[in-house]
């Protein structure tokens, strides 16, 4: 037997009499894979963003020296270092906004004599480097960036650097490669002299081995430590692992949709060609080459969906990354990513996820193909007959496995024996698995619950349940796919409604003073290069002021991840602003006054199993200090771990009296709105700060959140857009295969009005059926969401809220739209010429 | 009463019927004889109401039927057409009971002790609740005939009511529908190939390339 050619016969063929049907089926999957894909490729870029920035421009520098506390440090460290390892390249760092381009650029200042050829992408021969030298405030940038913005050689940018502004000149341009594009040069004498940071480096790159490593550090002085740049980036990847985790997930989600759709393509097919499988193995064919041709035909239409799912990826790759970029420069640091293009891992993760998930979605349903015995294929309703006999434990294993998938939650809650959330997204899965094995008892039971109230629409009725008794398989995956989709949507309503309710009140309690002042060139939520001490004496000058509160961050070492730190004036807090205070604030604020203790987020208490009474040690310039742990609290200004201590603590530990931002508590009767401008127009003679009056820092954290939950809204979008083509794949199908009870009706003197009330009344109660389970696992979902992936992931501390009445609107919406997916099956039904299907002869 | 009138009919510039003039009285039992692609499906389709002529006229109780929208078209075969097929054609999904009872549903009627006699009518008592597949050809045929006679039409179209029956069953399908339309006094038209079951009505014609003869 020649397979190939019976395969092609027996699949073309099947896709040429069902070209709508494979349509819808790949429409589906390309839905999916390309938001996974899209996904994929922001939280790829923002990953490899971060390990350029770690990477430096120093080729082949594996090892970095820098301050633990994230601080620049004294130059002298440099010959020390050189004396040991030559091959050391000392750089400061800052980042740029450039508000003619409204871009920002990272400036690097590099020791060029020594290390400008080892740069990634430059050429030194090619380049005036003299101009380069010469030029205080000269520097390199891209192609890429000059091609962005238009910009050439000897072209001037204002840029405000620090708390400053600046004039930048492009001093000439280098070849990207492999860095972020936004990577600026400039020699670091230069660097130092132009923007005030004489006798500092930001770090120093080592090309070095182990034991070097290591001799370095005995000689360094306890505040600076020697990395490898591996674990950095490896430490960088883990807190963004979360993050990252948390959307692909969700957009798999999405993708069990298109698999259900898959699944009952080929289902459907099987079904339709019973006779012909019949056929087949009375000729002889054997059970293992039925099941190969339609596990083809299904590998088939998911690596096609796979293609157009990779041009979809391509557009969502672009949305996903204006998403991620601002989500994540505001809760870990700036990224910049303008590579949007998909590359080859991500062809092949389309590729290989397309071949799986058509893998998964036909093995079943080949198998099922066959089992068909030849003598079957002669009376029409033995297959489904004999399929419920052969299904009576599925309801049982089905319950079993939403035990399984609640209990694997609750053990997460409770005791997480991981860090990661493994056994809540595993339950997840168990459970809408455990949920897919019970829906055709459950759409049973449907049927027979709603058959007296349906009487009501007389021989429509009759014949939709007759043939949705006839199919309930069939239909009841038709269901899942309702239902998995209004599961997801609901979970992320009441995620998002919840986190924003949440948010809000954390805003309320924690965006308090009337005034904020930082960096303009500090795009995260928390700055750590400080502002000139001059500004505070500026603002405390003008008499509608009460009082200012200094506070500074600093990156602390923790348990060897990187963590933020935060340094406030708490006697200020607690006398400038009683109106706003909190009381658990208030508590907290006292305690923290008191004795030497610190306040820890949520994520750093979960990951550690810290609490209030435990000791903590915190590594400082002067060596490492032990502090007590007063309270817990909620962060949603970063995931990566949060220490919250008084301001004294960093004069007497860290030798440090500055501030990276100010907040300032305005006399009763001042008006904001007008003071802001104020002190806007007094501080930009001189500096380059943001000053945001209490108002627009809320409506900007809002902005945000609404921002990075942009990709979730997209991922609900597609997710109903796939179950509503399920409904229609399964409703066109029975078209097709019923085109001669169809033709009876016709005969008997049925209009085709009331064979359209038929498809749309059997998509009404799919529809029905499919939104009541999804508004069962939708909340179950969500509080797995809320209390248990969230919390471990982010530590954050989210208060369930319900949406009723955007969850009633939605439903009702979903209701509506699987009804209207009923018109397009009646509208192919309308052109079945009866004829043709009444056999006389 | 039913009048064909030089009725023509093409099928992708074939012609299957050629000048048909055919009178039907009321009550009367007619069976049309003719082998494979004789056109005596088409001519009980255009009956039917299933097709329209090219040409000629359709008349059908002094109404042209030929003139009719699709809408009066398909009022006309649920009203006053019962069709019995040669495969049956039941619904598979649903019971014997709801099977009969689709005409009646179509035509408005909710009358389920109407369907319960039919069923004994035709022999299947306790049969009611089982499906198509649970049941043999012989019986198929019952229900089919109790369904094209339920809504009590005026004119019944057989096409090879026995062509898929052993002679035994063949014998009874034709007296349990000879016996039932004779009581109803049904217009009864049944096309054959077989003269056994042709000579079992009262009168015969017979058809051959689109022309009918007899």
């Amino acid at each position: 037997m020649n397979f190939f050619k019976l395969a092609r016969l027996f699949i073309s063929r099947n896709i040429r009499e069902e070209k709508f049907l494979t349509l819808l089926s790949v429409i589906g999957v390309a839905l999916g894979i390309g938001l996974f894909i899209g996904v994929k490729v922001a939280s790829d870029r923002a990953i490899s963003s971060f390990e350029s920035d770690i990477e430096g421009l120093n080729s082949g520098a594996n090892y970095e020296i820098s301050d633990t506390s994230g601080i620049d440090f004294s130059d002298r460290i440099y010959p020390m270092v050189a004396s040991v390892q030559i091959n050391s390249f000392p750089f400061l760092k800052a980042a740029a906004y450039l508000p003619g381009l409204r871009d920002t650029i990272d400036i690097n200042g590099i020791y060029a004599v020594k290390s400008i050829r080892r740069v990634r992408g430059v050429n030194a021969d090619l380049h005036d480097m003299e101009s380069f030298y010469r030029t205080l405030n000269g520097i390199l940038v891209t192609n890429d960036f000059a091609v962005r913005h238009a910009i050439k050689k000897d072209d001037t940018l204002r840029a405000f650097v620090y708390d400053r502004e600046y004039t930048l000149q492009i001093a000439g341009l280098i070849e990207s490669g492999s860095m972020p594009s936004n990577t600026a040069i400039m020699d670091i004498g230069n660097f130092q002299e132009y923007f005030g940071r004489a006798g500092f480096l930001s770090g120093i790159d080592l090309m070095t081995d182990a034991y070097t490593a290591g001799r370095i550090q005995k000689i360094l002085p306890p505040a600076l430590s020697t990395e490898k740049k591996k674990l950095l980036i490896e430490n960088q990847k883990s807190m963004l692992a979360s993050f990252r985790y948390n959307l692909q997930f969700v957009s798999l989600i999405a993708i069990l949709v298109g698999v259900f759709l898959l699944y009952n393509t080929i289902f459907i097919s099987v079904v339709k060609r019973r006779t012909e499988i019949g056929i087949l193995r009375a000729l002889g064919a054997d059970k293992k080459t039925v099941v190969m041709l339609f596990v083809i035909h299904g590998i088939l239409l998911g690596l096609v969906g796979s293609l157009f799912g990779l041009l979809l990826g391509q557009c969502a790759a672009y949305f996903s990354v204006m998403a991620v970029t601002k989500t994540i420069s505001s809760m870990y640091s700036a990224i910049s990513i303008t590579d949007y293009l998909i590359g080859k891992n991500d062809v092949v993760s389309a590729l290989v996820l397309g071949f799986c998930i058509s893998l998964a979605a036909s093995l079943v349903p080949s198998f099922e193909a066959s089992r068909i015995r030849p003598n079957e294929s002669a009376k029409a309703g033995t297959f489904e007959a004999g399929y419920k006999s052969r299904r009576k434990l599925f309801p049982l294993a089905g319950v079993i496995l939403i035990i399984m998938g609640l209990a694997g939650a609750y053990i997460d809650y409770r005791a997480m024996p991981f860090s990661f959330p493994f056994l809540a997204y595993a339950g997840i899965l168990l459970i809408l698995l455990g949920f897919t094995l019970t829906a055709p008892l459950y759409f049973s039971t449907v049927l027979k619950m709603l058959k007296k109230p349906a009487a009501v629409f007389g021989v429509t009725a009759t014949l939709a349940w007759g043939d949705m008794r006839g199919s309930t398989y069939r239909f009841s995956v038709a269901l899942m796919s309702v239902a998995i989709s209004t599961s997801l949507i609901i979970a992320l309503f009441i995620l998002i409604f919840s986190f924003r309710n949440s948010l809000k009140s954390w805003i309320t309690r924690n965006i308090v003073s009337d005034i904020y002042i930082k960096p303009i060139s500090c795009a995260s939520n928390f700055c750590f290069f400080p502002l000139s001490d001059d500004i505070s004496s500026v603002v405390k000058s003008f008499t509608e002021v009460k009082g200012i509160d200094r506070f500074r961050t600093l990156h602390l070492d923790f348990h060897g991840r990187k963590i933020v730190a935060g340094f406030g004036d708490i006697a200020a807090q607690m006398l400038y602003a009683p109106r706003n205070y909190d009381r658990d604030t208030e508590k907290r604020d006292g305690g923290l006054l008191r004795g030497q203790q610190v306040s820890i987020s949520n994520y750093l208490s979960i990951k550690y199993g810290l609490k209030p009474g435990d000791r903590i040690t915190l590594q400082t310039p002067g060596g490492p200090r032990s502090f007590t742990i007063y309270t817990t609290f909620s962060s949603y200004s970063t995931t990566s771990g949060f220490i919250y201590l008084d301001r004294k603590w960093l004069k007497k530990f860290w030798g440090l009296d500055d501030a990276t931002q100010i907040a300032v508590y305005l006399n009763s009767g001042v008006d904001i709105d007008k003071f802001a401008a104020k002190l806007r127009d007094a501080l930009s003679r001189r500096y380059s700060v943001e000053v945001m009056n209490n108002r627009e820092l809320r409506e900007k954290v809002l902005a945000i959140f609404n921002k990075s939950f942009a990709i979730t809204y997209a991922i609900e979008l597609i997710s109903i857009i796939v179950s509503l083509i399920g409904v229609v794949n399964t409703l066109l199908a029975l078209v097709l295969e019923r085109k001669r009870e169809i033709s009876i009706i016709r005969y008997l003197g049925g209009s085709w009005e009331q064979i359209e009330r038929m498809l749309v009344l059997s998509a009404g109660v799919v529809g029905i059926s499919g939104i009541a389970m999804g508004a069962l696992i939708g909340p179950i979902m969500s509080s797995i969401f809320i209390q248990v992936i969230n919390k471990i992931s982010f530590g954050w501390e989210i208060h369930l809220s319900i949406p009723a009445i955007y969850l009633t609107a939605v439903i009702l919406i979903l209701l509506l739209s699987t009804l209207a997916a009923g018109l397009i099956p009646a509208r192919v039904a309308r052109r079945t010429d009866p004829k043709r299907f009444i056999s006389f002869e | 009463m039913i009048i064909l009138e030089n009725v023509e009919k093409s099928y992708d510039g074939t012609r299957v019927l050629n000048g048909i003039d055919l009178e039907v009285e009321t009550g009367d039992f007619i069976s049309i004889m003719g082998s494979s692609g004789s056109g005596k499906s088409t001519l009980l389709n255009l009956i039917g109401a299933m097709d329209l002529p090219e040409s000629g006229s359709i008349t059908v109780d002094g109404e042209n039927i030929v003139s009719y929208t699709d809408e009066q078209l398909t009022l006309y075969r649920r009203k006053k057409i019962g069709f019995i097929f040669q495969f049956f054609n039941l619904f598979p999904n649903i019971t014997v009971f709801e099977n009969i009872q689709i005409p009646l549903l179509l035509n408005g009627i909710g009358d389920d002790r109407s369907v319960t006699e039919f069923i004994s009518l035709v022999g299947l008592e306790g049969k009611e609740h089982a499906y198509p597949y649970q049941l043999s050809g012989g019986q198929q045929q019952r229900v089919a005939i109790a369904r094209a006679l339920i809504h009590n039409p005026d004119i019944v179209l057989a096409d090879e009511p026995t062509g898929s029956l052993d002679s035994m069953n063949s014998e009874s399908i034709m007296e349990l529908i000879t016996r039932l339309t004779d009581e109803m006094k049904k217009t009864v038209i049944l096309v054959t190939h077989e003269n056994s079951i042709a000579q079992q009505a009262r009168r015969h014609v017979s058809i051959r390339d689109g022309v009918l003869y007899g």
